[in-house]
């Protein structure tokens, strides 16, 4: 029956949404750990930050979304700048995280007193309010919008990083720094931009992702949990492809999965990627035997 | 910047519509005569009260909310209980059970308050009712009483028990829905509990359910469950209730959940499908227009308090409430004023040196509350007997409001929870 497939489908559409939002968090993660080599457990905080932004400045109008995009993207620079000159002195991975995870328990706390603890709802574009239906079952005009314009970012994003020649400096920063400043790149002025390039992604996806995820207590840590998992899964560094794939997958399993067995739905994501990386690892360890 | 409306309940129509309900107050329970010397309180004698108000976490809101209530009514009352100067101490309820536990502890061994008031969420109260309950201070809650709970010696509610709010409103709901209705809620303690007692409810009267067997698998809930503290997005459990063939919705959630909830439920296209819910749905700032909104329009609920609720005490609580304070007073508020309230009746017969067992004692002595919801008294299970109230969010002048459309049973015999759990 067609009409039985339509809840599925419209479950479906709701994972591509939801994967493509942590694609573009997790995307700006694993440019800060692949690139500056920083564990930085503040990302959740990123995107809660640009979240809140959108319930401040969005209006319900196209301009006030894209003022709130903007200033996500000023203030992120500003903000990522701050993180690479305080990180600066912190060489090992455990020190990073201790600190970003205390600015992120900082931030946290600074955004509850800020909003009472509620959990806010920002108005979608009037244009952009509103849903479609499918036999019965609706979808929100956003998210459709948000899935058409996250693709060509991502697409954008691909060929940024394979080539041009901001790519290839950046490529070369994470695979081999001594090499590419031996070659005259300056890797810390590299390791500075990709620090603000990730935090603006994980602020704009904050903004833009708002009516998806909207921002709440816990958002943070919710965020920074599946955005880590996607870098873990796709590999942190530059591999977009990578990256893609295993973001629509965890979408996949936080919608499609959750619906199937809701009994497990609090952890079904777990299975998933214990049985992935468990794989992985045996097959690595046997090729490489 | 959350913004809070600045909201106004026309207190003099209020007042019009209580008036045929307005009883004589009764004489004030305070002091025993107040001529002995024993009795005059002195410096000694400052009561601490311990309270547990949400400070961080889902239920925030709710714990701002009843602080607010609480102090109100201190800060009308010349910060004196029953005569007696208070001091107030705070910690932070947290999100689970475990961070309201150690907010417990922390009042009861290093502050040694005399009485602990508090939580928003009703799962902690398990684990708080025994240690309270050792130590013999009486433990007012603000927020649900779970079924679990058996020794209630020290335990008093000025709220509501979990499985009661449901309860009120399934006979309603079997009457006037020509046809089944789902019931989806939350996977924790409070969940089961309030969803558990609409559904047994419910049965009971012949209503009938529209959730397909096996949707969850746990036997004690015949209801969709979603994750809790965190559902990232509710619209795939949403997705099953078209196929389901449901004439109409029953659920409960608070706090955050609750405006991801609303807003997931309009994006879901089942606008046509009515939506019913425990009153914390659309309760305190749910309706805020940055959290819910108008897609709160037309849901209706069931609560023991809508600020709309006539009398002459919820006039004159609405008026001191709205002299402080710029929203329309809600549940929260009111279940904190009523225990300090109550604690202001009780401490006043508690003798001239209070102690916790002084003062449970005298609490087991009150015979009646005047609350802005309504007169109400302790039942044997140590909660209100109390009135509920079916509400529709309605645009109310500029804002949204719950308004009472009419009252539901009076007595409800909560059933127990099954016996295997």
């Amino acid at each position: 029956m067609v009409s039985d497939l339509v809840p599925w489908a419209v479950t479906a559409l709701g994972g591509v949404a939801y994967g493509l939002l942590l694609f573009v968090v997790a995307d700006g993660l694993a440019l800060i750990v692949g690139v500056m080599n920083v564990m930085n457990l503040a990302h959740g905080a990123s995107y809660l930050a640009g979240a809140y932004l959108a319930c401040w400045l969005a209006d319900g109008t196209l301009t006030g979304l894209a003022v709130a995009v903007l200033a996500g993207i000023a203030a992120a620079a500003i903000a990522g700048a701050g993180l690479s000159v305080l990180l600066k002195p912190l060489a090992g991975h455990t020190e990073q995280a201790a600190v970003t995870l205390g600015i992120g328990f900082i931030a946290s706390w600074a955004f509850t007193r800020l909003t009472g603890g509620n959990t806010l709802s920002p108005p979608r574009p009037a244009i952009l309010d509103g849903h479609l239906s499918f036999a019965g079952h609706g979808y929100p005009v956003y998210d459709l919008t948000f899935i058409v314009l996250a693709i060509p970012l991502a697409a954008g994003m691909y060929l940024i990083v394979r080539r041009s020649m901001a790519g290839i400096r950046l490529r070369a920063a994470v695979d081999d720094p001594l090499m590419a400043a031996a070659q005259g790149l300056s890797v810390a002025r590299i390791r500075t931009i990709a620090l603000a390039t990730g935090t603006m992604l994980a602020v704009t996806a904050g903004v833009l992702g708002a009516p998806v995820i909207g921002p709440g207590p816990g958002v943070d840590s919710h965020v920074l949990t599946l955005s880590l998992i996607v870098v873990i899964l796709g590999g942190a560094g530059t591999n977009i492809r990578a990256l893609l794939t295993s973001a629509l997958l965890v979408g996949m399993v936080e919608n499609i999965g959750v619906a199937t067995v809701p009994a497990l739905a609090s952890f079904s994501l777990f299975l998933i990627v214990i049985a992935v990386l468990v794989v992985r690892g045996h097959r690595q360890a046997v090729s490489a035997a | 910047m959350t913004s809070h409306p600045t909201l106004r309940i026309p207190v003099a129509r209020l007042k019009r519509m209580g008036a045929a309900l307005t009883v004589v107050p009764l004489l004030a329970l305070s002091g025993c005569g107040g001529s002995s010397l024993d009795d005059t309180p002195n410096a000694d004698s400052t009561i601490t009260i311990g309270a547990i108000w949400a400070q961080s976490g889902n239920y925030t809101p709710l714990g701002t909310d009843m602080a607010n209530g609480f102090n109100l009514y201190l800060t009308t009352h010349g910060n004196k209980l029953g005569g007696h100067p208070v001091v107030v101490k705070t910690a932070d309820e947290g999100d689970t059970d475990d961070t309201a536990l150690a907010a417990a502890r922390k009042l009861l061994d290093s502050d040694r308050v005399d009485v602990l008031v508090g939580t928003a969420s009703a799962v902690p109260t398990v684990k708080i009712a025994p240690k309270a309950t050792t130590l013999k201070i009486p433990f007012i809650g603000t927020g649900g009483r779970p079924s679990t709970i058996k020794d209630v010696s020290y335990i008093w509610h000025t709220s509501w028990l979990s499985r009661e709010t449901g309860a009120a409103i399934a006979p309603y709901l079997a009457q006037t829905v020509k046809g089944p209705v789902y019931a989806i809620g939350p996977a924790y303690t409070g969940g089961y509990d309030q969803m558990g007692g609409f559904i047994d409810a419910f049965r009971k009267v012949g209503g009938k359910l529209a959730n397909a067997e096996g949707d969850n698998p746990n036997p004690d809930a015949a209801f969709a469950t979603t994750p809790y503290p965190v559902t990232p997005d509710f619209k795939p459990y949403l997705n099953k209730i078209r196929a389901s063939g449901a004439k109409a919705v029953y659920t409960f959630y608070a706090g955050g959940p609750a405006t991801k909830f609303v807003h997931a439920y309009r994006d879901a296209g089942l606008s046509d499908i009515p939506l019913y819910g425990a009153g914390f749905l659309t309760e305190g700032s749910q309706l805020n227009p940055d959290q819910e909104g108008d897609a709160a329009t037309g849901i209706q609920t069931v609560l023991n308090y809508a600020a709309t609720v006539p009398g002459q005490d919820n006039a004159d609580f609405v008026q001191t409430f709205q002299a402080k304070y710029p929203t329309i007073p809600n549940l929260y508020n009111v279940t904190a004023w009523d225990a300090a309230a109550l604690l202001d009746q009780a401490i006043a017969k508690a003798g001239p040196h209070p102690t916790g067992e002084t003062i449970n004692a005298a609490i087991g002595t009150i015979t009646q509350i005047n609350s802005p919801r309504g007169t109400w008294h302790f039942n044997a299970q140590h909660a209100p007997e109390q009135q509920y109230f079916l509400r529709e969010v309605r645009k109310d002048g500029r804002v949204l409001s719950n308004v009472v459309i009419r009252n539901l049973t009076t007595n409800i015999a909560v059933s127990a929870p099954p016996a295997a759990k």
